[in-house]
């Protein structure tokens, strides 16, 4: 397929919605400026009428100047209206393809790709984006890409590709339970109602409203109540959506996984191109001994975090996880044994989770005198989640991987393989060494930039052993 | 067993470092001298012009004269065939260990006042991470930066 191709007409369409869509708060903004003189009306008609054309003019002809073929193992991309641009990746650079159906895409039978390398040039978009090809297109695509990645290995036959894992529907229920959602729906209302504050002018309407709040305090508290449960429901909704048909599948050199009831994703993952194992488990779900499974590879940009940290399994028993991952990811040990931080630790645990609330807790008793022995309360609650913090903490190490369990809000465990291992730090304060305890943290590359895992206050010698572990000149020496 | 990092960085770091401070402080004395003025003029409490003082004073005594020793003295790195080690802090030691495969690529880099005192920092990139050495005299950075990229050359594609 040597020919340049186009992209689907609709693309137009989705150009034109998402260039309006970035001018219509310009365009209110100058509704309210303009609206005083009549002939300042006439102008902002035409102006406005100027600009429209003018987007879809540029759409249209950004969609024309858009082509895309596949050439002596490169996708090769031109685009561009005023400035033309060539982009050439070469076929065994791309680390992941991510095809998805938006709701636009799905009304023509159109699918979007999303083609990832490690490099991540652009800082804000996927290193090529085909907005809408058809499917038969993306699966060719996505073929030809696999050939030309494993063309250099010899053995040619395809392994018939297995299910690792589908997500039943129980689970989903419990994911969608469980899962923080509800917290972005209400920082998305609140964010939308602070976006409002020019226009309706809240002081007046509550002024009004003041002497009628105090007297139905009750029914206020209510409505924000019902307020919560509605924010909880839509999350709840959100969730099952995004991860209906949730299901992972493992060709012979990557990984596949499908979700999405409306808007359809499919994300492919080589193997190879893995960087950490992650399990995350919050409060309620440890507390059901349940977890979910993230993989983090090196493809990815800024914008797209999703595209590098990726879900492998959304909501999983711990102890089935070895099982279910254990004969597809052979590298990896999903050990649950893990090496705590010393006992001597556990003082420094809890005070630097006083750090900040202490002074606070101070200050609130001495202004609000018995009132403020309430502030106690959170007191006790950051104490506990120290304590919980040291009883999480640890450590393991096989042959070829480091394995690091900490919290912050969640509990994770992250399974990093040492040749992975991008660089390795150990920190001891003047404190810790008087304790004989360090921190160690280990940093990998995910999407645009690092991550890791980091565990404070590990016995000074454990940090050592793991250090002398990463050390490959150490090793020589022996 | 692991080798304590041997190698140190030049002495001359320390004067750098200071005149850097000396700059930062200059231009805090400054601002305070504003802030009490203000307060003078406004008739504020007196007590917070001497805090303002006594902060002065005392970072001066430690951004020039205390810290660029301490710093200069723990500073140590080694480059060996197969690893780059770093050793760092003042109050938190910090020991860095660096894949030679993992190297991306290392600059050079020289501010003004590296650059009178013929002094260059090398910066070393992964994937995920950057690592400094600072101020090492110009023809040791340059040596540096020409031994790592060499010995980083034997990297294997996968990141």
């Amino acid at each position: 397929m040597s020919e340049p191709k186009r992209l689907h007409p609709i693309v137009i369409v989705l150009t034109i919605g998402k260039r309006i869509k970035d001018l219509i708060f310009s365009f209110i903004a100058l509704l309210f400026i303009w609206n005083k003189g009549d002939g300042g009306k006439l102008l902002l008609f035409a102006a406005s009428a100027i600009a429209i054309i003018g987007i879809i003019l540029t759409s249209i002809l950004s969609w024309l100047r858009y082509t895309y073929r596949l050439e002596e193992n490169e996708l090769r991309i031109e685009y561009g209206v005023f400035v033309r641009k060539k982009r050439y990746i070469p076929l065994e650079r791309i680390q992941s393809l991510d095809i998805s159906e938006g709701l636009f895409q799905r009304l023509c039978g159109m699918v979007k790709v999303q083609i990832e390398t490690a490099g991540g040039s652009g800082n804000d978009e996927a290193e090529a984006v085909l907005s809408a090809i058809s499917k038969e297109e993306a699966r060719y695509i996505q073929e030809y890409v696999a050939g030309a990645k494993n063309s250099s290995e010899t053995n040619v036959y395809e392994e018939p590709s297995q299910i690792v894992y589908k997500i039943t529907p129980s689970q989903l229920l419990l994911l969608s339970l469980t899962s923080g959602g509800v917290g972005v729906v209400i920082s998305a209302v609140l964010a939308f109602l602070s976006q409002l504050d020019d226009f309706i002018p809240y002081e007046k309407v509550f002024r009004g409203v003041e002497q009628w709040v105090v007297s139905n305090l009750i029914l206020i508290a209510l409505l924000i109540f019902a307020g919560l449960i509605l924010a909880w429901i839509l999350a709840l909704f959100g969730t099952m959506l995004k991860y209906a048909n949730f299901n992972v599948t493992k060709t012979e050199h990557d990984l596949v996984i499908s979700q999405g009831l409306l808007e359809k994703r499919q994300m492919t993952i080589p193997i190879t191109r893995i960087q950490a194992i992650r399990i995350n488990e919050n409060i309620v779900r440890q507390w059901l001994g349940y977890g979910s499974v993230s993989v983090e590879s090196a493809g990815g940009s800024a914008s797209n975090k999703e595209g590098s940290k990726v879900l492998l399994l959304p909501l999983v028993k711990l102890k089935d996880i070895e099982h279910i991952l254990g004969p597809y990811l052979t590298e990896y040990q999903f050990t649950s044994s893990f090496t705590s931080v010393p006992k001597k630790a556990m003082n420094r645990y809890i005070f630097r989770s006083w750090y900040i609330v202490v002074p606070l807790v101070m200050v609130s008793i001495v202004f609000f005198k018995v009132w403020g022995l309430l502030s106690l309360i959170i007191l006790a609650l950051v104490t506990f989640w120290g304590v919980l913090k040291y009883k999480d903490a640890g450590w393991s190490l096989d042959d070829h991987q480091l394995s690091l369990r900490y919290r912050s809000m969640v509990r994770t465990t992250v399974f990093i393989k040492k040749n992975k291992i991008q660089s390795l730090e150990m920190r001891e304060s003047y404190f810790q060494r008087r304790k004989d305890l360090a921190t160690l943290e280990a940093f990998v590359k995910v999407g645009f930039g690092g991550a890791g895992g980091r565990v404070i206050d590990m016995d000074r010698m454990d940090v050592r052993k793991v250090y002398t572990w990463f050390s490959r000149e150490a090793e020589k020496r022996v | 067993m692991i080798l304590e990092p041997q190698k140190r960085i030049s002495i001359k770091a320390l004067t750098v470092w200071r005149i850097s401070s000396v700059i930062k402080i200059l231009i805090s004395w400054i601002l305070a001298g504003v802030a009490i003025f203000l307060l003078h003029i406004f008739n504020g409490p007196f007590w917070i012009s001497l805090l303002l003082i006594a902060i002065e004073l005392i970072s001066t005594y430690f951004m020039i004269f205390l810290l660029p020793s301490l710093r200069w003295r723990r500073f140590r790195y080694d480059v060996r065939e197969e690893e780059i080690e770093l050793q760092e802090g003042i109050f938190i030691v910090k020991r860095t260990l660096i894949p030679m495969i993992r190297v991306q690529h290392v600059d050079t880099v020289q501010g003004p006042i590296l650059r009178k005192y013929q002094l260059a920092s090398v910066i070393i990139n992964t994937a995920a991470t950057a690592h400094e050495i600072p101020a090492l005299e110009e023809s040791e950075a340059e040596e540096l930066r020409r031994l790592i990229s060499n010995l980083a050359k034997v990297a294997d594609e996968d990141v």
